[in-house]
């Protein structure tokens, strides 16, 4: 899965976040003379992250004030999160030392690494105890990943394209006045269990039913989407070669902030609602294993997740957040149990097992 | 008269140690075996190819087991038979197959007059420019040549541009299965050239010249002379643009708008997306399987082009 959205510069707000994350780190008692006491500082960590506003929200929030004040560096690996799989799973069956220290991944892909036994548990993080149930991973023993926010999938439409008023069902996708002028992800991802809804199936049925979401999607197919990931659905939008996509909220926002004419709803069907995390490896040596884990300690305070998420513009979980402006009681930004009413969440477990079947199936009518 | 270090000068000293150096590690007796220890490299390049290709066949020979996301320890052919039962292999595979079949037909008939002209112009100048249009596009990546077909080809690119100039609205050109074979048959079209140019320079002008004084028309000397003496060069031509179009990635993902995959990108996404290895790696297998096919079919029908290396030369 790609997460790219355009690069924009967040000096103030880095430099701010910076300063206001150094403060966390003190009021936490997280000072350099703390450190004293700590293994050996290895010279850096590396972090695998998302490119674009991704990596520059993370840096302002985290790996900058980290570095701060532990001095150690912070180097993102923007390799995709697919892509970095393979390798981390050889590197660990090989004995190897991991190509890096932190894995910023979906909570589903981290699932896969969890089960295969590739991480670390990060059950003794002390900030855990100051996170909301959204940080712990469902259906896994302890902590071998620590779920750091949610989004939603989103109906980003261009308004212009809809005078009356935002669309309100994913029924619009087939108006033929969009024919060849909507857009999904090419493995169906974020639109598989609203499709589901729009089938006139139920949730409840998923995985063991799941024929009404492929009868919508055949119908969607009728229409021509087109299928690409994150950085595609920019350029379409900007292009004006689409009207509407489901998209992850962070790229929708991204792509309206580069002004672009966007907005987004969460359709009656519902939106799916999914989280990402952090996971360390297994066969990091002892300090760096102890460094990483101080690393997602930080990701867990309010003062990082402020700043983080404030790039994101996703919300967090760690109670404290303040919203971004803008995104308070926005349907994309879920913090109240009725915020989640219209939002779909499968359990993880499900997800692992059907994901690749869910892609095979996409890919077949899509393909046809 | 020359001192004995005057006529014997220390450089030549250096080449007799070199010399006899050399000698003692490779003896003259040893010297037929020299084309084959150059061979050694080559060899052991061929032999790192084959030990991955053994291993992608262990590989494929086991499931992904979900619960652990490890491969199953018991050997199976369950991928193969998932891949031939499944449409969705079925058409990626007919699709990359036909593309490929395309492709190389299209390269061949634009490749060939535009090497003939390379070839054969008395101006410098055209040889030149035609030299330097050629090579240009080796300079710029597939990947960002297809990108550039995106704004000349999008909705709002030069093309639909001039389409409205003339009063007609946008008209989808991108993200459909012409669109992929045309950035392939661009992509494509110089490494046609290029083999083909100098299995074309090596046919002696004064034959046509001979058939014309003849009385042969342009056609028939095209059709008796230069054709079939172009042979090898358009069987190693088609040889290359099959096999590249065949496994290429790029095109297809980029310019065919998620719904055009060929078999590089069913691979990709096994090995990538759904972190099923033995999947990924039986159709790796298969697609290897179904070039080594299809070069052997041209082989058969056509022999072996410019890669027969002299070996039908009397």
């Amino acid at each position: 899965m790609t997460k790219t959205t355009s690069i924009l510069a967040l000096t103030r707000r880095r430099f701010l976040g910076g300063a206001a994350a150094l403060s966390g780190l003190a009021a936490t008692g997280w000072t350099g003379k703390a450190f004293a006491q700590e293994p050996e500082k290895p010279a850096e960590i590396i972090v695998r992250a998302w490119g674009g506003s991704w990596v520059a929200a993370l840096q302002a929030g985290v790996s900058d004030p980290f570095t701060a004040a532990t001095g150690i560096a912070v180097r993102h690996d923007l390799t995709e999160d697919n892509e970095i799989q393979p390798k981390v799973w050889a590197a660990v069956a090989q004995g190897r030392v991991p190509p890096i220290h932190i894995n910023w991944d979906t909570t589903t892909n981290a699932t896969k690494s969890a089960l295969r036994g590739v991480t670390e548990d990060l059950s003794d993080l002390p900030n855990l105890a100051n996170t909301t149930e959204l940080a712990k991973p469902v259906g896994l023993e302890g902590y071998p990943i620590v779920n750091t926010y949610g989004y939603v999938y989103v109906l980003a439409y261009r308004p212009s394209a809809f005078p009356d008023g935002a669309p309100t069902s994913l029924q619009v996708l087939l108006d033929p006045k969009f024919k060849g002028r909507i857009a999904l992800y090419n493995d169906g991802i974020g639109f598989h269990f609203p499709a589901q809804v729009a089938g006139g199936g139920s949730l409840e049925d998923i995985p063991g039913n799941m024929e009404p979401a492929w009868e919508f999607i055949r119908k969607v197919k009728a229409q021509e989407p087109l299928l690409g990931e994150d950085p595609d659905f920019t350029t379409w939008f900007q292009n004006g070669e689409i009207d509407l996509a489901v998209t992850i909220s962070t790229n929708a926002r991204e792509a309206m902030k580069n002004g672009i004419d966007l907005a987004w709803t969460v359709p009656e069907e519902g939106s799916k609602f999914e989280t990402d995390g952090l996971w360390i490896p297994k066969g990091l040596p002892a300090n760096e294993l102890y460094w990483a884990k101080q690393y997602i300690n930080f990701a867990l305070t309010v003062e990082a997740q402020q700043v983080w998420l404030d790039g994101l513009g996703l919300p967090g979980v760690v109670p404290g957040v303040t919203p971004p402006e803008g995104l308070a009681g926005d349907p994309s930004y879920p913090t109240e149990p009725a915020d989640f009413e219209r939002l779909i969440r499968v359990p993880t477990a499900v997800q692992v097992e059907h994901e690749s079947d869910w892609f095979g199936q996409f890919k077949a009518i899509m393909q046809g | 008269m020359q001192t004995s270090k005057q006529a014997y000068p220390f450089r030549w000293r250096v080449m007799d140690a070199v010399e006899n150096t050399a000698s003692a590690v490779w003896p003259s007796r040893f010297s037929r075996g020299l084309p084959y220890l150059m061979l050694l490299p080559a060899a052991l390049l061929v032999l790192l190819l084959v030990i991955g290709m053994i291993q992608i066949a262990e590989s494929s020979a086991h499931r992904l087991d979900r619960s652990t996301f490890l491969p199953s320890e018991d050997y199976t052919g369950a991928n193969y038979s998932q891949i031939f039962s499944t449409g969705l292999y079925w058409t990626v595979l007919w699709r990359s197959l036909l593309g490929s079949v395309v492709v190389t037909a299209l390269c061949l008939v634009f490749a060939f007059p535009y090497s003939y002209l390379m070839v054969r112009t008395s101006s410098p100048l055209l040889r030149k420019f035609l030299l330097i249009a050629l090579f240009l596009p080796f300079f710029i990546g597939q990947v960002v040549r297809a990108y550039g077909w995106l704004i000349i080809l999008g909705n709002q690119g030069v093309a639909n541009g001039l389409l409205g100039l003339v009063g007609i609205e946008p008209v989808r050109l991108l993200y459909n299965y012409p669109a992929v074979l045309f950035g392939l048959v661009q992509y494509m079209l110089p490494f046609a050239v290029l083999m083909l140019a100098p299995a074309l320079a090596a046919i002696p002008e004064e034959l046509e010249s001979a058939a014309n004084s003849l009385g042969a028309s342009w056609w028939r000397t095209f059709t008796h002379i230069v054709l079939p003496l172009a042979k090898p060069g358009l069987v190693g031509a088609g040889l290359v643009v099959l096999t590249l179009s065949l496994t290429d990635f790029a095109m297809p993902a980029i310019l065919g708008g998620g719904s055009q995959d060929f078999i590089a990108n069913a691979i990709y996404d096994q090995f990538f997306r759904t972190s099923d290895q033995g999947m990924g790696a039986a159709l790796t297998l298969i697609l290897v399987g179904i070039g080594s096919l299809a070069v052997g079919l041209v082989f058969t029908l056509f022999g072996a082009g410019t890669l027969a290396m002299g070996r039908d030369r009397k």
